[in-house]
């Protein structure tokens, strides 16, 4: 089966799997969606294939109330006005998506609704929904399911667009979600699902805009969000890099003060982020700190994305598509070794 | 259609006035619209009053009504004070939507009016959405969607329809059917029949767009199939918009079938009224001057509010 077959494994950071529980990312996002469920009865929980036996790869299954978990035909645009409409009606909806894709169906929805109801009408309006969506690729997936939209979502203002990496946080912020007053993106990459980490029973959430370090160096910093975070933790570990790595956590907000903080140290930036390049969330954050901290850049910030078309099927292509931990530690390297000369200038 | 005399004199008379409110805030509207006053489009509802008032006076201020952009009528029929309509339309801070919304984005929480869209379509499914609250909840409001016959042309009025009747909703549908879509005729932009669409979905009831009288009778049996639980209902009231589409002049589509005289719904109230006995002609010339003074205190009213600081638009 395709969807059986994933990356391997990554630990969490270190400072999460002391002591306590493990879980896996979906389990930990299962205890969160019931948890939450459990504490609040306005929470409810909506999609396409959202209450048949397979419970969105798991993350739903055998949930405490299952009344509150509701299938829906594939009309994903009005199921999103839908959600809305129970949203500004006194209700928490959990609007889930089995694919990152599926969200484009519905971007009337999303971008002219939900994302400005709360600027239409001067915030006089709750509006407590969360989108989850779950981002896949491989196996020959293809353009239209493989694709990680959080810079295109990130772009709209009204939308807090929330990545988890970890187990740990992909409940505190699953959890932060929730109880949030307004409209939040949660981005799951499928790729995840699998890892295992330290995660506490008890609920507990975790800030929406708040990066966490992954990794301390002083060569360079990187900035990265979901599987790209864990894919550079990897290369970090692996190649033993000199880098401070941040997982961002949300796309927006977005923790600007913690990067800009860091590239202060670090004198250099690398973004990874798994979206398309132009116009991003990787052009964002370079455009961030070179506005912020431009003089402590000793050569200009870097990306690594996605390359600029739609994803290809075949395995050799697919390989060659994405980035990958080896692409990374190449990259890290040629940034703070081999590209550059005394005095920091780029000759390459 | 045979002439339906059930209503009381307070509906009557609730009704009448209701409608004046919208007429004569509309014509108010038109005439200040080219002084630049209010720097929003505006879409006017001036022949259209019989639709949102005979479906208003069923409504609960719990009832979720879901509007597109020709909000100023359904607003004002739910219960929109019209200070607040007016000091939104003149963009001041004391407007329902804080001077952020305009004409078209109006929002009341305290009548139910949750807020409007100018998306034609989307809206729609935010009325299914409050209807599928009020089954969760447990509770008996109903969540409505009002919307115009293009409407139906968009790929979301079919997944609301579908979704409401699958889950049985406390939802009314309310097409309120003026015949065009901006200037294009129904003949040019719909092929299929509005009401035989819907009747694939959901009971459906025909009223008299122009005739409040008919319009709340459909209304009233829909509001109550809706509430007490027997699932979604659709409502279409065929209308004439005396109007361009936007902005403060007289439709100039040709040969539009519009009587200003036989089409008026608040003549046609006005005539039911007085000939039934519920009420005299000098009670209901009364009403327009006192809504006059109205108008004339909600501008004052919006002229003596502030404009918004654009310091608020610091992030």
């Amino acid at each position: 089966m395709p969807w059986s077959k994933f990356d391997s494994n990554y630990e969490a950071p270190a400072q999460q799997t002391q002591g306590g529980r493990t879980l896996t990312y979906c389990q930990a996002l299962r205890e969160a969606i019931d948890q939450a469920m459990c504490l609040d009865p306005r929470v409810f929980a909506i999609g396409l294939d959202a209450d048949d036996k397979f419970g969105v790869f798991g993350s739903m299954a055998d949930l405490t109330h299952k009344d509150r978990v509701l299938g829906t035909p594939i009309s994903e645009n009005a199921m999103t006005g839908v959600a809305l409409g129970a949203a500004l009606s006194g209700l928490r909806p959990i609007h889930v998506h089995l694919r990152n894709d599926f969200l484009l169906v519905a971007m009337d929805q999303i971008a002219n609704y939900v994302a400005k109801w709360q600027d239409m009408f001067d915030h006089q309006v709750k509006v407590p929904l969360v989108i989850r969506s779950i981002i896949g690729r491989g196996w020959g997936c293809g353009a239209q399911h493989s694709q990680s939209l959080h810079g295109l979502f990130a772009q709209i203002p009204g939308l807090q667009v929330v990545m988890p990496s970890t187990p740990y946080d992909a409940k505190g912020l699953f959890l932060a979600a929730v109880a949030d007053d307004s409209p939040v993106l949660f981005l799951e990459h499928r790729w995840l699902y699998k890892n295992t980490g330290h995660v506490p029973e008890a609920m507990y959430t975790l800030p929406l805009g708040k990066a966490a370090f992954l990794r301390h160096g002083n060569a360079l910093t990187i900035a990265a969000t979901s599987l790209a975070a864990m894919h550079a933790l990897k290369a970090c570990e692996q190649h033993e890099l000199d880098v401070d790595l941040l997982d961002l956590r949300t796309v927006k907000p977005l923790d600007v003060e913690a990067i800009t903080a860091s590239v202060a140290r670090t004198g250099r930036l690398l973004v990874i982020d798994y979206d398309f390049p132009f116009g991003g969330l990787a052009a964002e954050i370079c455009a961030a700190v070179s506005e912020r901290a431009f003089d402590s850049l000793r050569q200009p910030p870097q990306r690594l994305c996605f390359p600029d078309r739609g994803m290809p099927a075949s395995g050799p292509l697919e390989r060659a598509y994405y980035p990958t931990p080896e692409r990374i530690a190449s990259k890290v390297r040629s940034m703070i070794f081999g590209a550059t000369v005394g005095d920091g200038s780029l000759v390459s | 259609m045979e002439p339906i005399g059930t209503i009381c004199r307070d509906d009557g008379l609730w009704m009448l006035a209701r409608m004046r409110l919208i007429r004569q805030t509309s014509e108010r509207i038109a005439r200040l619209y080219p002084t630049n006053v209010m720097e929003t489009p505006v879409h006017l509802c001036i022949g259209q009053e019989a639709v949102p008032v005979g479906l208003c006076r069923h409504l609960r201020d719990d009832d979720k009504l879901f509007l597109g952009h020709r909000t100023h009528g359904p607003a004002l029929a739910k219960g929109l004070p019209l200070q607040k309509l007016m000091a939104e339309l003149y963009g001041r801070t004391t407007g329902c939507s804080h001077a952020f919304g305009g004409s078209m984005h109006l929002i009341d929480l305290e009548h139910g009016l949750p807020g409007s869209s100018a998306i034609v379509g989307g809206s729609i499914a935010l009325g299914v959405g409050a209807g599928l609250a009020s089954r969760l909840m447990q509770s008996d409001f109903v969540g409505v969607s009002y919307f115009g016959d293009a409407a139906t042309n968009a790929g979301v009025f079919y997944e609301s329809l579908n979704f409401a009747k699958l889950r049985a909703l406390p939802v009314v549908f309310l097409c309120e059917d003026n015949g065009y879509s901006n200037v294009m005729p129904k003949s040019a932009h719909s092929a299929h029949d509005i009401v035989s669409v819907a009747r694939q979905f959901m009971p459906t009831l025909q009223a008299d767009g122009t005739d409040v009288l008919s319009v709340y009778a459909a209304a009233g049996e829909a509001v109550r199939t809706a509430r007490s639980g027997e699932g979604p209902v659709f409502v279409h009231c065929r209308t004439k918009r005396w109007m361009k589409h936007q902005g403060h002049e007289a439709c100039d589509i040709q040969d539009n079938g519009i009587d200003r005289v036989r089409d008026c719904p608040i003549k046609k109230l006005e005539q039911f009224l007085t000939r039934s006995g519920l009420a005299t002609a000098a009670e209901l010339a009364a009403i327009a001057p006192q809504i006059e003074l109205q108008i004339d205190a909600a501008i004052r009213f919006a002229e003596a509010s502030p404009f918004p600081d654009p310091a608020l638009l610091e992030v």
